[in-house]
């Protein structure tokens, strides 16, 4: 494990800190544009603390939280111990955080749970899943949290790579992604959940096709490999796309292809929606190696994106992404490297090397192959490949340490 | 043996040999055939598994035209008789694993200029090929070679069944080639290489030198494009061979020896196959001895069931990367000559131990059971006018005699 305490960040912050009250002072008398919030304390550094070593018959995939639970996938493509990727993982998480496998669902007919995601009102739990019989979309209800209970699916050979919600108008729609050979995004509207219908297939290029989705404000960031990002109005009104009917806005091609995820950076520090990060997922070694670096684009104009800058972590690869967009911190899941933590405050141009909050590996060297993050009740939790579901730490100061 | 036959009208010249009488194009037809059953033992799963197959049909044309204009077909029916593939432990490639993969049908389709300007260049022979075949790389293709088995290096030490257009040259005992093709691998034996937008992505340079009669080194390097997805989102791969090789009388009697080492790195060097291989094969009487030693590393993708890998490519990762050190011998003595027509039965066994380099989820004992596996084959060679000649040489490369081969019945 390394630990970066950056002393630049923190005067940043410190910075912002002192200068939000004099900004929103000017706005105390009304009529002014709204200041934006200052940033909160800034990331310091990662620690464990909790989970961790708890998933051991099987590989671990994605993972959701949502309240006082947690859900994890399980992944086998190559099968632990002879056992498929079959398995989602109920995890109560006590008064700290910290996880315990409460309970666990078996799918016949699936070799991998490739995406995990809970639905904003916590009402819908939503799984995509690969494998030979029963490949699709998967949904449950949570109105039991501790006992999600089937709700509908829709199986999708050879199988769905990822799946993310979207709230478009008053429907909720998932984008799933399905895989070669002949990949598409597939647009799903759960909006009746215990009535899964197809609103859309968008043929992708088979240039290894369409790995994730990003939906936001009625775009959708589609990450196509080697095609690049494809831009999609699907309800924002830009180009008069729709769910039913997704129109191009734009696309670019980051360097070295391999585009697999993302993440539109809303900025509340200065209200700019400029950047998109997108993850590049080069070659592994699954479970011990891997490569692929960050890659931010300016999408100012989202018809005509353009890189602007990288972060890369020599000798380990880029996974998952989720933001702390109050605090300008994307954290990224990074495979054998573990869990990073980066500083996007600001403008972001070149080599980020020296953005690097914190980096961390859970498992421990050798036994970490991380594949999701996500902040949730104020700690990040990891799914790792080899050691399971894991609570971090964040740690901050305050204005003024 | 050899038989030559005629485009239009044959005639008989002599025992085994059909000649063209008047006749501006000489043809030669050859083939082979292996009836084998072969028993493997573990297979992915743990337990063993016994086939019976027609294994390495083809036919092959070469003509010979006016003007030093050549032609060179091969048709190869392992589509037909070995769809799924043949069972050899190790093999891998076109998405197919511990079977080897069947060849496309048209193998060769090779249209050839040599020694393009006469004597205006002494005794150097320039030569222009084009067509489907061999990219001018690494050595014999294992068809054609005393051993049944196909090595595990056939992917790392050979590149074939491509769009090439190659350019060689020979001056004495140096010759030098230079091809384009197209990086993709076939995928299944109906298929024709992708010449819109791949030909010429990918290039081959091998050199070639003839020190004394019968011995022959070889050095090759190519760079190929995206060969594991056609349509060009694969890892690109850069890959060397280095060969000698020996074919000839040793005490009296016929020898042939090859030791080749093939490294190939792939996506930047982010994943590194080598192999180092050394075989031979002696002939006394009419009893042919032959044996081969190999250690290759090969790549471990997801599969899909026992024997098939996942196609097309979902993303450049890899399970593992595992080394497998095999030890073949085998025996074979002909059984019958009558004219152009030859059977050879032959027996063949080989003893080999799988291990694991570096990292990755990828178990040995879980997918075989244990670290050591065996195969035995009986077999029955069907050759016509002498079986396959040297595949993968073309125009100046291609000496007289490299049409010839060291198997001949």
């Amino acid at each position: 494990m390394r630990s970066f305490r950056r002393l630049p960040l923190a005067i940043t912050a410190v910075a912002l800190l002192l200068g939000a009250p004099a900004c929103g002072s000017e706005d105390d008398d009304g009529g002014g544009p709204v200041d934006p919030p200052p940033p909160p304390p800034p990331v310091q550094s990662l620690a464990v603390a909790g989970g961790g070593d708890n998933v051991a018959e099987r590989f671990t995939s994605d993972l959701w939280v949502h309240g006082s639970y947690a859900y994890s996938g399980t992944w086998g493509s190559f099968p632990r111990d002879d056992t498929p990727g079959n398995a989602l993982k109920i995890w109560a998480l006590d008064g700290a955080g910290a996880p315990t496998l409460a309970d666990s669902i078996i799918v016949p007919g699936i070799s991998t749970m490739s995406d995990v995601e809970v639905s904003a009102d916590g009402a819908v739990l939503m799984f995509s899943a690969e494998g030979v019989e029963k490949a699709g979309l998967y949904l449950y209800s949570l109105d039991d949290p501790a006992n999600p209970t089937f709700l509908d699916s829709a199986l999708v050979g050879p199988g769905l790579h990822t799946a993310t919600f979207g709230e478009i108008g008053s429907g909720r729609y998932a984008f799933t992604a399905k895989n070669a050979p002949d990949p598409a995004l597939l647009i799903f509207d759960v909006t009746d959940p215990a009535d899964i219908s197809l609103a859309t297939t968008v043929p992708i290029p088979a240039d290894y096709g369409i790995h994730d989705t990003y939906v936001r404000e009625g775009l959708a960031f589609v990450f196509a490999w080697n095609t690049g990002v494809i831009i999609y109005d699907v309800g924002n009104g830009i180009r008069g796309g729709s769910v039913s009917a997704p129109v191009e806005v734009g696309r670019a091609v980051t360097e070295g292809g391999a585009t697999h995820n993302g993440w539109w950076f809303h900025n509340p520090v200065t209200e700019e929606k400029r950047y998109l990060f997108v993850g590049e997922e080069g070659p592994g070694t699954v479970g011990a190696t891997a490569s692929g670096d960050i890659h931010v684009l300016d999408v100012s104009d989202l018809a005509a994106p353009r890189e602007v800058a990288t972060f890369s972590v020599p000798g380990a690869g880029a996974h998952n992404f989720w933001m702390d967009e109050s605090r300008e911190v994307l954290y990224a899941a990074y495979y054998n490297g573990g869990v990073v933590a980066l500083d996007v405050s600001g403008t972001l141009s070149g080599d980020l090397s020296d953005r690097l909050i914190d980096r961390l590996e859970p498992g421990g060297d050798g036994d970490t192959y991380t594949w999701s993050v996500m902040l949730a009740n104020g700690s990040l939790y990891a799914s790792d490949m080899i050691s399971g579901l894991w609570q971090l730490e964040v740690e901050t100061t305050t204005a003024g340490e | 043996m050899r038989v030559a036959a005629l485009a239009a009208g044959l005639a008989a010249a002599s025992p085994g040999r059909l000649i063209a009488a008047q006749s501006p194009v000489q043809a030669q037809v050859t083939g082979q055939a292996v009836i084998a059953l072969t028993h493997a033992e573990p297979v992915p799963g743990g337990d063993g598994l016994s086939e019976l197959r027609v294994v390495q049909p083809v036919v092959m044309l070469r003509a010979d035209g006016p003007r030093r204009i050549g032609f060179l077909a091969t048709l190869n029916l392992e589509g037909a008789t070995i769809a799924e593939g043949e069972l050899s432990p190790g093999a891998w490639g076109e998405g197919l694993v511990d079977r080897r993969h069947p060849h496309t049908y048209a193998h060769e389709l090779m249209l050839t200029a040599d020694d393009l300007l006469g004597a205006a260049d002494g005794i150097t022979r320039l030569s222009l090929a084009a067509g489907k075949g061999f990219a001018p790389f690494g050595t014999d293709d294992p068809m054609t070679r005393p051993s049944l088995r196909y090595p595990v290096n056939h992917h790392l030490a050979q590149i074939l069944e491509r769009a090439v257009a190659i350019a060689a040259v020979a001056h004495g005992p140096l010759t030098g080639e230079i091809g384009l093709f197209n990086g993709d691998e076939p995928e299944r034996p109906g298929q024709w290489p992708r010449v819109g937008g791949r030909f010429g992505d990918s290039w081959a340079l091998r050199v070639t030198a003839v020190p004394v009669t019968g011995v022959e080194l070889q050095g090759s390097h190519a760079e190929v494009r995206s060969p594991e997805h056609r349509q060009g989102a694969g890892t690109d791969q850069s890959k060397w061979s280095l060969s000698a090789r020996w074919e000839g009388p040793l005490g009296g009697r016929l020898s042939y020896g090859l030791v080749e080492w093939a490294r190939t790195s792939e996506a930047d060097g982010f994943f590194v196959f080598s192999s180092l291989l050394a075989e031979g094969a002696w002939e006394a009487g009419r009893h042919r001895l032959h044996y081969r030693f190999e250690r290759t590393s090969r790549p471990e993708e997801q599969r899909i069931s026992r024997f098939r890998t996942l196609r097309p490519h979902l993303e450049n990762s890899i399970f593992g990367t595992t080394r497998w050190t095999i030890h073949t011998i085998g025996y074979s003595a002909p059984a019958l000559e009558r004219g152009p027509i030859g059977l050879r039965p032959l027996l063949e066994i080989s003893y080999g131990r799988i291990g694991k380099v570096g990292g990755g989820f990828f178990d040995v004992e879980q997918v075989y059971g244990g670290n050591d596996f065996w195969s035995g084959t009986v077999g029955l060679r069907l050759a016509l006018g002498g079986g396959a000649h040297r595949m993968g040489r073309y125009g100046a490369a291609m000496s007289d005699d490299a049409a010839h081969h060291h198997r001949e019945n």
